[in-house]
């Protein structure tokens, strides 16, 4: 998988510092799966804030917290890596992080003409949702405007639009600013990842169709 | 703010790494104490810029030296370093600590660890062993700019969005946004090439 199109490094750093909402985090995480480039970085950056906390002026711990500390020591078990929990309905989905496999998510739904979207279910709040989106080979589609940020991640298949070509592992970025087509190009499905922030005002008709559902 | 020689940065890593071994194989209580005694007032003062209260921090601080104690374990020092794996345990908490405010009561716990979990592929990414990616990501934050620090620093620990930066800082919020990813390509190209 050669990817092409990465999530610029602002988000990197806010994914290591620990910044982003779930429903980006989940965005982030995916690309992650298939992109050893950007997992470098996030570990870059995580050792840049190990550097930083390192080098912040020390606030000094309640008088007696050590004698507390090691009074709760022996009552501590060891931390085991956590055991795979049970599987869900996303266990199918190929390029998902592993713990995103494990949220419920929604059946496919029909949307529009060779579009489907099946909702993924966060466990915490988040501002933004989460969800796939499927398209059948040759769907074309005029990219709705929001107020927010959009983040794809591509899991299968490809689409192409103005700002260029993206297949499995891509990360596309949507400002929002302008509305654009798009067309699915690859031969089978196109599974992306969706996260969504923000109003969205849908134009077209497909996006007519979508904006009830998506807004779930 | 980073201010060591290239030669106590490595030596550091490596002796707080050995702290955390000595904790994993002996269950050493003084090298726990030397570790709580160096982390656990950095640490409150990252909670306390992430905006938990005095005794919240202090808390905080003392359930993220828990951790350490009880996880030195799953410390691999091939992979990351001392303190890089320090901040993520105290960065998870941070997490917890928001998430539980916002469910305000409502029990129900979600483990933070396996979110950044990442698998890596059939090679794994690391190239460099985690103490040396630690000191030369040390040494190298020494060459970045006050002002490239400034922005990497307000960006990790004051929870601020970018835009809030801008403010604080007076400058666009594009220049954020440019600063920041410069200061990256900078430490990036310091650090030799990562592709
Ligand atoms: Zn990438």
């Amino acid at each position: 998988m050669t990817i092409h199109h990465h999530p610029p490094e602002d988000l990197l750093a806010a994914f290591a510092a620990g910044l982003l909402d779930l429903g980006q985090h989940v965005a982030i995480a995916t690309h992650l799966v298939g992109c050893p480039r950007c997992r470098d970085t996030v570990r870059t950056m995580e050792h840049v804030g190990g550097a930083l906390l390192t080098g912040l002026p020390p606030t000094a711990m309640s008088g007696d917290a050590l004698a507390m500390i090691k009074a709760r020591l022996d009552g501590i078990v060891p931390a085991v890596a956590s055991p795979p929990r049970r599987a869900t309905g996303l266990s199918d989905v190929p390029g998902l992080p592993k713990f995103v496999r494990e949220y419920p998510a929604g059946p496919w739904k029909w949307i529009a003409p060779k579009v489907h979207m099946r909702p993924i279910e966060l466990p915490e709040a988040s501002e933004t949702r989460v969800f796939l989106l499927k398209s059948r080979p040759g769907t074309k589609m005029i990219e709705h405007t929001h107020t927010g940020f959009e983040m794809s991640c591509v899991l299968s298949g490809s689409f192409v639009h103005a700002g260029g070509h993206f297949g499995p592992g891509d990360f596309d970025l949507g400002d929002g600013a302008d509305d654009h087509e798009i067309m699915i190009d690859s031969a089978d499905d196109c599974i992306c990842l969706i996260a969504m922030q923000g109003d969205l005002k849908l134009n077209g008709m497909i996006g007519r169709l979508l904006q009830p559902l998506i807004r779930m | 703010m980073v201010k060591e020689t290239p030669n106590s940065a490595a030596s550091d890593a490596a002796r707080w790494a050995a702290l955390i071994e000595a904790v994993a194989k002996r269950e050493d209580r003084e090298a726990f104490a030397t570790l709580f005694e160096y982390f656990g007032p950095r640490i409150k003062a990252f909670m306390r810029r992430s905006g938990a209260s005095e005794q919240g921090a202090d808390e905080l601080a003392q359930e993220a030296l828990l951790a350490v104690w009880s996880k030195a374990r799953l410390f691999d020092p091939g992979s990351v370093g001392a303190s890089a794996w320090i901040f993520t345990i105290a960065r998870n908490l941070r997490i917890d600590g928001l998430r539980r405010e916002k469910r305000a009561g409502r029990d129900h716990t979600v483990e933070i660890d396996p979110e950044f979990h990442v698998d890596e592929g059939p090679q794994p990414d690391a190239i460099l062993a985690g103490s040396q990616l630690e000191s030369r990501v040390r040494n190298a934050m020494t060459l970045l700019s006050r002002d490239q620090l400034r922005v990497i620093e307000l960006s990790f620990f004051d929870d601020k969005a970018h835009a809030e930066i801008a403010q604080t800082l007076q400058i666009p919020l594009g220049t954020v946004k440019s600063r920041l990813r410069l200061a990256m390509n900078r430490l990036r190209g310091l650090l030799g090439d990562f592709s």
